[in-house]
């Protein structure tokens, strides 16, 4: 200090004659917050190095007695992952200022971090005592009681600490304890209020759109995805989301471009790759298709939706024996669902196994709910092996999960599975009134023309017998329509002669039916990878 | 320069670059001004030089250093100021470091101006009263002090924290040192800024205002440099922004070292607004009225002077420092901010108007008048360069972003991987006939299912897995027990060889009692006598004593004897 004080080029008068008795007696001691504020900008601008240098000659100076270097320095050891140091640190520096609330918050968050919650509460109510309106505090104490699994306790806290100062995060944590519990609808109301609080923030868009698109109000889904990426053009998740409802609604060429943009911010995510790959599915291409599902399947080797579409692209590329491969994987991790069953079944079925196919049907119809695919193809089977009673019986189920179906929603049954279902009951000769109101029912909504069309033609030869053998031979054709629509290929052994003609006509057909039938199954699964997303 | 060469159409021309201009130095140090009142701005910049040492007060002209003086200490902040209404009117610099501030008129040192003392701890002063009459020995002292310390409201001085630092034995001399001076407490200056006195007037006379290391901002006087407004904040202050006049109303935006920004007006003692950042403030600049604050987070975000939030935006690299740009001619204001990704962007509101890549991370910012030319950028690297640009008089910042649109990677195609030939046949093959493909396969597959059992039970039966199948005596044959806690006892080791080939000298062991997870090294010594240059297998049996078939088997495929095959 005194030695640039001599030198010739800053004469400074004033500094050296008047003001510090310097040289007396009693050495000066050095302020011990003299380079705080060095540090301060070093720690700021991340320049770690050099903040360092400066915490270690202040510490070196002040015998390690100020607070702040030794602070910063905690600071620095959490940034490097070296937690327990910085947790003795932070005790320091609480032990070298007990008043500052800040000390006490930092060692508690040090604590919070090694895991040790419990621990953490009680420095945190410590600090409480010295600031009681902190927000961050509040904020904290409602995490720990979260890992703790303390729910009530952690949402009283959170709420607290969003009168005292409403803060993003804070939003996000309390839907994320909903979301825990299971309260969808109260973790809607929270994501609605952080929206309206901080309507530009893309995390909270993207939740809110997620939960939306989970309870099936896509119109509200779409909105908030979409806000979320006109403020963030590259957001990976929402991108995902509005890319898997674009497909929903066929816009294959629309969700592969939004996909582009993720596919080069992350290109290791295995529902992104599902999802292009099911893109170039709906745009029937499906060599693209299954290399896009097996490098999805390559990185995520036990996700059985991955599997599960694999699977059907096989089945659609009439592949039956690598179809059967990814479908028993698929059944392997996930063995409680129908319609995998049902797919292994049309897979059997064509590999001429049809012992094992029926066994793969009961197991489907036993664990499926809602699905009246499964009933129907398993009827097919069945009539075509010539068990007409099982056949009908399959077909009444099919009937009760349709009227089922139809009163839980307006949802639009697929043409080609009302078509086969008309065909199938015409061959089943079931009660006309039932048989056919349905299907009229349905094609009222979607494929009036076609469906009504084709109900009609049929209608008529039903009453006598020479139109009786008509419909036979027709069902029998159309028994191969219904397991393509399924996404299954040529099987029916009954109708051999009619098939050989049909064949170029069906490889004609089964591109438009397998796209449209298939993507149902499909948009399911991007449903539930969605689900699957907002709980990440 | 390839940059500029590429950037054709860049708003910016690029008057000098000096990569070893050896300047280490933030955005607080640098000032603009017309130091000689010749009409030509300087630049002027305190250098906090290397380690420590050679701080300076430099000023640049043109592209050259006009003058440089030594600082007696690190320079927090470096401001000019005018302090009166003489002619010339020639601002003066103001040097803020430790606790004082250097007062530069003409470049020549002018005057210093001091922090007033802190209060010190009336009991603290008791103790040290009494101290100094030797009423109380060091250790009496040292608990007194240390009793304050954990209650006071006003802290110790740094004498009492020194001393209770000190070890015994050194105490009395500390003591006999420093207890005839009296207590004092002093504090630094962290951050300054000027405030117009009375008039808005570009020429002005204006204030400084400081904020110091106990969390406080004073306004001082220009000519006095008496305080004339002291405010308290709750936390210390890092960065300062001053608006109004001091005689009519003005408002202080302080950015604290808590991730806090504070609000003061005129006549408030205390914050009258508060914004929760949640993140490390890096800069604050106020654009016409909204505040601006850049974050260590990676975000810049703005605020009305109320302290409600307006925008976010997303950086894409570390900011390092961040300033104002004030086109005063076109009255357009915009931010600039400096990061860790070389780069310089400038955001009008939250729209990204223009950027500029440097040769090296850009440290302190500053853009103003220099020489005769209104519209100069000035930057420092951290490298230690100099960078000066000059806006074009031509250019013109859009109001919107330059950024919007789809993101580059939208562009970019799908790596959808490629299929072989081979592939597309396999999968003909495959449709043509599937029902064999499969019937082949699970046929394999039952066979090998089969013989896998197989193999399995026939291990099983003559003990020939190197794990015994038997719960009785885990062990395996590198003489682990397995087993946990159990040691295994009444073992025999047994090895059957063929007596032509082999001479062993100890061929039956009784093995110790095994404990598990130690080793027991059972060796022998095996004698070929064979000089054929033949091997054979060594058949090792663990047995239970009083039984015949062995709990384990191995097999050593002994190797051709060395000394054969060297002969």
């Amino acid at each position: 200090m005194a030695e640039p004080g001599a030198e010739p080029a800053s004469p400074f008068p004033m500094a050296t004659e008047s003001q510090k008795p310097r040289p007396r007696k009693a050495p000066e001691l050095p302020i011990l917050e003299r380079r705080n504020w060095l540090i301060h900008l070093h720690y700021i601008h991340k320049d770690y190095d050099a903040c360092k240098i400066a915490i270690k000659e202040q510490l070196h100076e002040t015998q390690g007695m100020c607070e702040y270097a030794v602070y910063v320095q905690a600071l620095i050891f959490r940034l490097e992952g070296k937690i327990q140091e910085s947790l003795e640190l932070f005790q320091t520096c609480s032990i070298l200022n007990p008043q500052n609330a800040d000390n006490l918050k930092q060692v508690a968050r040090s604590l919070f971090l090694l895991g040790k919650h419990k621990a953490a509460i009680e420095v945190y109510n410590e600090a409480a005592k010295l600031n009681q309106k902190d927000w961050e505090i509040c904020h904290n104490l409602g995490m720990c009681y979260m890992y703790l699994k303390h729910f009530n306790k952690a949402k009283d806290h959170l709420n607290n600490a969003l009168q005292l100062s409403r803060h993003d995060l804070t939003y996000m944590m309390l839907g994320k304890i909903h979301l825990l519990e299971g309260e969808t609808d109260k973790a809607i109301e929270v994501y609605k209020k952080a929206v309206e609080f901080s309507p530009e923030n893309t995390d909270l868009l993207t939740t809110l759109g997620l939960l939306y698109l989970q309870l099936g109000v896509y119109q509200k889904a779409f909105e908030h995805l979409g806000n979320a990426l006109t403020y963030d053009p590259s957001n990976y998740k929402a991108i995902l989301a509005a890319g898997s409802m674009m497909q929903t609604h066929g816009d294959f060429d629309v969700a592969l471009t939004k996909y582009r943009v993720v596919a080069y911010t992350m290109p290791e995510s295995p529902p992104l790759w599902n999802n292009i790959g099911m893109c170039f599915f709906g745009k029937k291409k499906y060599v693209a298709a299954i290399s896009c599902l097996k490098r999805a399947n390559y990185l995520a080797p036990f996700d059985w939706k991955i599997l599960y579409n694999l699977g059907l692209v096989h089945l659609t590329m009439q592949q039956y024996a690598s179809a059967f491969h990814f479908l028993s994987a698929a059944i392997n991790f996930q063995p409680r669902m129908g319609e995998l069953y049902m797919l292994l079944a049309v897979a059997l079925t064509n590999l001429e196994d049809a012992e094992n196919a029926k066994r793969s049907y009961e197991q489907a119809v036993a664990l499926d709910q809602c699905n009246p695919l499964v009933n129907l193809n398993y009827a097919v089977l069945l009539y075509n092996q010539g068990d007409k009673k099982g056949a009908l019986c399959q077909y009444h189920e099919m009937e009760k999960k349709v009227s089922a179906l139809k009163e839980s929603s307006a949802l639009d049954f697929d043409p080609e599975m009302v078509d086969v279902a008309q065909k199938v009951g015409a061959a089943l000769q079931v009660g006309e009134s039932l048989v056919w109101t349905k299907p009229t029912k349905d094609s009222k909504s979607k494929q009036r023309a076609a469906a009504s069309s084709k109900s009609s033609s049929t209608q008529q030869p039903l009453g006598s017998n020479q139109a009786l053998g008509q419909a036979m031979s027709s069902a029998a054709g159309y028994g191969k329509t219904v397991q393509l629509s399924t996404g299954a290929g040529v099987s029916t052994p009954l109708a051999k002669p009619p098939s050989l003609p049909l064949e170029p006509e069906l490889g004609s057909e089964t591109g438009p039916e397998e796209t449209t039938s298939s993507t149902e199954p499909q948009e399911r699964r991007k449903e539930k990878r969605k689900s699957r997303l907002t709980t990440d | 320069m390839s940059l500029s060469s590429k950037e054709t159409n860049s708003k910016w021309l690029d008057a000098h670059y000096d990569p070893m201009a050896n300047l280490y130095t933030f955005s607080s140090c640098i000032a603009l001004a017309d130091l000689h009142g010749d009409g030509e701005s300087k630049l002027v910049m305190g250098d906090l030089g290397m380690a420590g040492h050679t701080m300076r007060l430099k000023v640049y002209r043109g592209t050259g250093l006009a003058s440089e003086s030594t600082l007696l200490d690190l320079p927090a902040a470096v401001t000019t100021f005018l302090m009166d209404q003489n002619e010339p009117r020639t601002p003066a610099v103001a040097v803020a470091s430790g606790p004082f501030v250097y007062i530069y008129k003409n470049l020549r040192p002018y005057f210093k101006f001091t922090l007033p003392p802190l209060d010190a701890n009336p009991l603290e002063q008791d103790v040290w009263e009494q101290a100094k009459e030797d009423m109380i020995d060091p250790l009496t002292l040292k608990e007194m002090l240390e009793g304050i310390r954990d209650k006071a409201e006003i802290p110790l001085s740094v004498r009492s924290l020194r001393f209770l630092a000190q070890e015994v034995p050194e105490m009395e001399s500390f003591v006999n040192i420093h207890k005839g001076q009296p207590i004092k407490r002093q504090t630094v200056i962290t951050c300054m800024s000027t405030l117009k006195k009375n008039m808005a007037d570009e020429d002005a006379v204006s204030c400084l205002v400081i904020g110091t290391e106990n969390a406080d901002v004073l306004i001082l006087d220009p000519e006095a440099f008496t305080i004339l407004a002291k405010m308290t904040l709750p936390r210390v202050p890092a960065f300062l922004d001053v608006m109004g006049q001091f005689d009519v109303e003005y408002r202080v935006t302080v950015a604290c070292r808590d991730g806090n920004i504070y609000i003061l007006r005129r006549e408030s003692k205390r914050p009258k607004y508060c914004i929760e950042l949640r993140a490390q403030p890096v800069g604050l600049v106020r654009v016409h009225k909204n505040i601006v604050v850049g974050c260590s987070n990676e975000t810049l975000q703005g605020y009305t002077q109320k302290g409600k939030k307006l925008w976010t935006v997303y950086l894409p690299a570390p900011l390092m420092t961040m300033s104002l740009l004030d086109q005063k001619s076109r009255g357009f204001q915009a931010v600039m901010v400096g990061m860790a990704n070389q780069e310089v962007h400038m955001y009008r509101d939250k729209n990204l108007v223009d950027i500029i890549c440097t040769q090296d991370v850009v440290t302190s910012i500053c853009f103003g008048r220099y020489g005769r030319e209104d519209n100069t950028l000035i930057m420092t690297t951290k490298g230690g360069g100099l960078i000066i640009k000059i806006l074009k008089r031509t250019a013109v910042f859009e109001e919107k972003d330059i950024s919007l649109g789809p993101p580059v990677a939208q562009s970019i195609r799908l790596s959808v991987p490629k299929k072989t030939r081979l592939y597309v046949d396999q999968t003909l093959r495959e449709r043509e006939n599937p029902v064999a493909m499969h019937r082949v396969f699970q046929m394999d597959l039952c066979r090998l299912r089969l013989m896998a059992a197989r193999a399995y039970v026939k291990a099983l039966e003559s003990s020939l897995a190197p794990v015994t199948s038997t719960l009785q005596e885990p062990l395996k044959m590198n003489a682990v027990n397995t087993s946990a806690g159990r040691p295994s006892i009444n073992l025999l080791v047994s090895f059957l060889y063929d007596r032509s080939l082999y001479a062993m000298k100890r061929a039956f062991f009784k093995a110790p009692m095994l404990v598990p997870g130690l080793n027991y090294p059972i060796e022998t010594f095996v004698e070929c006598l064979s000089d054929k240059g033949i091997s054979d297998i060594i058949k090792v049996f663990v047995l239970r004593e009083g039984q015949s078939t062995p709990l384990l088997t191995a097999h050593i495929n002994m190797p051709v004897s060395e000394g054969l095959a060297a002969a």
